[in-house]
């Protein structure tokens, strides 16, 4: 814990979000070590961020008008800004997309009397300021931390999940239809897919270690799109991945289409496009994810 | 009239806590929750199976215990009983989380209050001395690392994790690897109790310096452990009345015959009560209702605890120290569970999938968590989440009320308030992201 005053300054800024990212966070701990720990209110009494922080890591989506405040002061006072998390990139779980129903039900339970104002959504950093480094995950792990604050630079990360996943595709095992979101056993060292469930590891950014397919969890795709993914058409992600179950399963692309739209995938699946040609962010390039 | 706001930090999420003094006359002291998380508007219409999923998305410090509950209230609707090896895994799992709670309450986020430091990474501006505050540090960080890694044995990861599912759990815990984590809590349970002396004597030191425990005014007290088994798994919720006698016990089915839960004009977190009275959630409450904790250095910090303050204890900053006899009935606890076959027989069955309504509770270290879930043709038609945070907020609110009096007199409002505001909520460890869900 050395405090000393020439380690360069460190600040987590917490905008609406679960704390799961802080708690993975304190789970590295050579942060203590590396930098001075100068504003942070989940763990250090602070309420101010100070001018000449170096790095700033911000959780959480924008979903106050308070929020906006605040990033843009922590932006203003600091020299390099990491987004972290899915919250922070795309509004996370409590964004609402297409669902105006869920919307609705939530801006109208929303009001209070004295109390920071509520926004229609919960929006990404950068649709209010300049991003230096995006580090997607929902949570990031320890591991994904600690290479975003020592040398993003020279990271090398795996390029799709299947990559750290050790899990092997068979030719001669091909599924007809969709297991359901979770049931019967999961075989050990074969690709989910084969066994039928819809895993989003094919086009999902690696550097997870492959943490939920190893045991036997589909991908949720938490980590957002894989390079070759960026910047693209809205569909590509999704004919990929249609493309990737044609060619290993006979599940009726129907069957395919319909889960692909299912609520539960499109918490992280629908967050795809804020990484597209489409979308109204500015450009998420290569160099600048983690 | 002068209103004063007190930001809030070492808790989880965004809060603060508003204080209306007129003529030197405490007005209002209120806590409250500035986010709202809405997830029982957003899981509307979801397919009930992916919900396990999406919930535990509430809250990143108490994923684990919403994920169990989730799946809880959905084999509820569908009518199935997991294995008791499930069951179990599901308990190592849930004691993980209590210990990574414990160990960020006490050290993270109140033992820096014992020092008057701001955070316990600059506890050598204390007292405390710069060797012993280095060790404390590491210490609080290796003790809290056990509980996560009980976690990532028993859930797959550590937050949000993913093992338990509908029906049971996806696979056993292997004996090399719960060896491992044997060893590792052979090696740090005596580094915890010792950690915890150290919290338990700075704690005397502070109440003997402020003069004062915080408020101690008998209150209902709510907890799903048993008697005798301190069980976080848990069946029913028991409540303890201010006279220390027990009121009759009742299932999660039946909550809303106890327990009413309000909206707040001022705060996006409800407020709730027990049959019109205030009532409190947490480690005290746990532990006033709990005869024996089963595990041996457990039962004799109880034993130490009940000697000293009483049976039951009352005082707000009780809270912390039963936290620390909860670190260590947690590790003891885990260490014996692992010590039984978890890694062979049967951990899940199948199921059919049926509409309905399920409730699930579990003991999250919050108090008793419920979720109750509402399915029609196999969508969520509605989604409560019953949070321990919001059946602490009336008393909260009392505490904060106790403690501003005793600061504002003719001589004006004390400085000393803004870090009694600070010690009381800590005391209650709420959880924001939990209480706005």
């Amino acid at each position: 814990m050395d405090t000393s005053k020439d380690l360069p300054k460190f600040a987590v800024l917490q905008l609406s979000g679960c704390s799961g990212c802080e708690v993975s966070l304190m789970n590295s701990d050579e942060w203590i070590s590396n930098f001075q720990l100068v504003y942070m209110p989940l763990v250090v009494s602070t309420h101010k961020i100070p001018e000449d922080v170096e790095v700033l890591l911000v959780t959480g989506g924008v979903r106050t008008d308070e929020d906006i405040h605040n990033l843009r002061k922590g932006r203003s006072r600091a020299r390099k800004l990491i987004a972290v998390g899915t919250c922070a990139l795309s509004g996370g779980v409590a964004q609402f997309k297409d669902n105006h129903i869920a919307r609705e039900s939530f801006i109208k339970a929303s009001h209070r009397l004295r109390m920071p104002d509520m926004l229609p959504n919960a929006y990404p950093l950068d649709r209010f300021v300049d991003v230096d480094l995006y580090l997607p995950g929902c949570p990031p792990t320890p591991e994904l931390f600690m290479t975003a604050l020592k040398e993003p630079e020279n990271a090398k990360i795996a390029s799709i999940v299947c990559q750290e996943c050790g899990r092997q595709k068979l030719n001669d095992m091909r599924p007809k239809h969709l297991t359901g979101s979770r049931s019967g056993v999961v075989l050990p060292d074969i690709c989910l897919i084969n066994q039928g469930y819809l895993c989003l590891g094919t086009s999902t950014r690696g550097g997870c270690g492959a943490l939920c397919t190893r045991p036997g969890h589909a991908c949720v795709g938490c980590r957002g799109p894989a390079n070759p993914y960026l910047n693209k058409d809205p569909e590509f992600v999704l004919d990929n991945l249609r493309r990737v179950f044609t060619r290993m399963t006979d599940i009726p692309i129907e069957e395919i289409n319909a889960a692909l739209a299912s609520p539960w995938l499109s918490l992280f699946l629908g967050q795809f496009t804020d990484y597209t040609q489409e979308s109204d962010l500015p450009l998420r390039t290569k160099e600048k994810m983690l | 009239m002068t209103t004063i706001t007190y930001p809030l930090s070492r808790i989880e999420g965004h809060a603060r806590v508003v204080i209306d003094v007129h003529d030197n006359e405490v007005f209002r002291a209120d806590f409250q929750a500035m986010e709202m998380r809405g997830f029982g508007h957003y899981v509307r219409g979801v397919p009930a199976e992916q919900i396990t999923v999406i919930v535990p998305r509430i809250c990143g410090v108490c994923s684990t215990a919403h994920q169990v509950a989730s799946v809880k209230a959905l084999e509820d609707t569908f009518g199935i009983t997991p294995p008791p090896l499930a069951e179990d895994i599901r308990e190592v799992l849930l004691l993980g989380q209590l210990i990574q709670n414990q160990a960020t309450s006490l050290f993270i986020f109140t033992m820096p209050d014992r020092a008057n430091a701001s955070s316990l990474f600059e506890l050598s501006q204390s007292e405390t001395g710069k060797a012993r505050e280095f060790s404390l540090a590491q210490n609080a960080l290796k003790i809290r690392k056990i509980g996560t890694d009980l976690i990532s044995l028993a859930g797959g990861q550590f937050i949000h994790p993913i093992k338990t599912v509908i029906g049971g759990v996806t696979s056993g815990i292997p004996r090399e690897k719960a060896d491992q984590m044997i060893q590792t809590i052979k090696n740090l349970l005596p580094v915890a109790a010792e950690m915890v002396d150290i919290y338990w004597e700075m704690s005397m030191e502070m109440g003997d310096r402020i003069g004062s425990w915080g408020d101690d005014e008998p209150t209902h007290y709510l907890a799903s452990i048993e008697a005798n088994n301190y069980r976080l798994n848990s069946q029913r919720l028991r409540v303890m009345q201010p006279d220390g006698t027990e009121a009759p016990s009742f299932d999660p089915h039946e909550f809303e015959a106890y327990l009413q839960i309000a909206e707040s004009e001022y705060s996006y977190a409800g407020v709730s009560n027990y049959m019109g009275q205030i009532l409190r959630a947490n480690s005290l409450a746990r532990i006033n209702l709990a005869e024996s904790l089963g595990t041996p250095r457990a039962d004799a910090y109880l034993k130490r605890f009940v000697q000293t303050f009483g049976k039951p204890a009352h005082a707000i900053m009780f809270f912390d120290l039963c936290r620390g006899i909860e670190l260590v009935y947690a590790l003891e606890k885990a260490q014996q569970m692992l010590e039984c076959d978890l890694e062979h027989g049967e951990t899940e069955v199948g199921y059919a999938p049926r509409d309905g309504t399920g409730f699930g509770l579990v003991e999250a270290p919050r108090g008793p968590l419920i979720h109750r879930y509402e399915v029609e043709n196999g969508l969520i038609k509605s989604a409560d989440f019953v949070i321990p945070t919001v059946h602490n907020m009336l008393a909260i609110r009392r505490a904060l009320m106790v403690a501003a009096k005793r600061y504002v007199s003719e001589d004006g409002i004390s400085a000393e308030l803004e870090r009694a505001v600070g010690r009381v909520v800590r005391a209650f460890d709420p959880c924001i992201a939990c209480a706005t869900k």
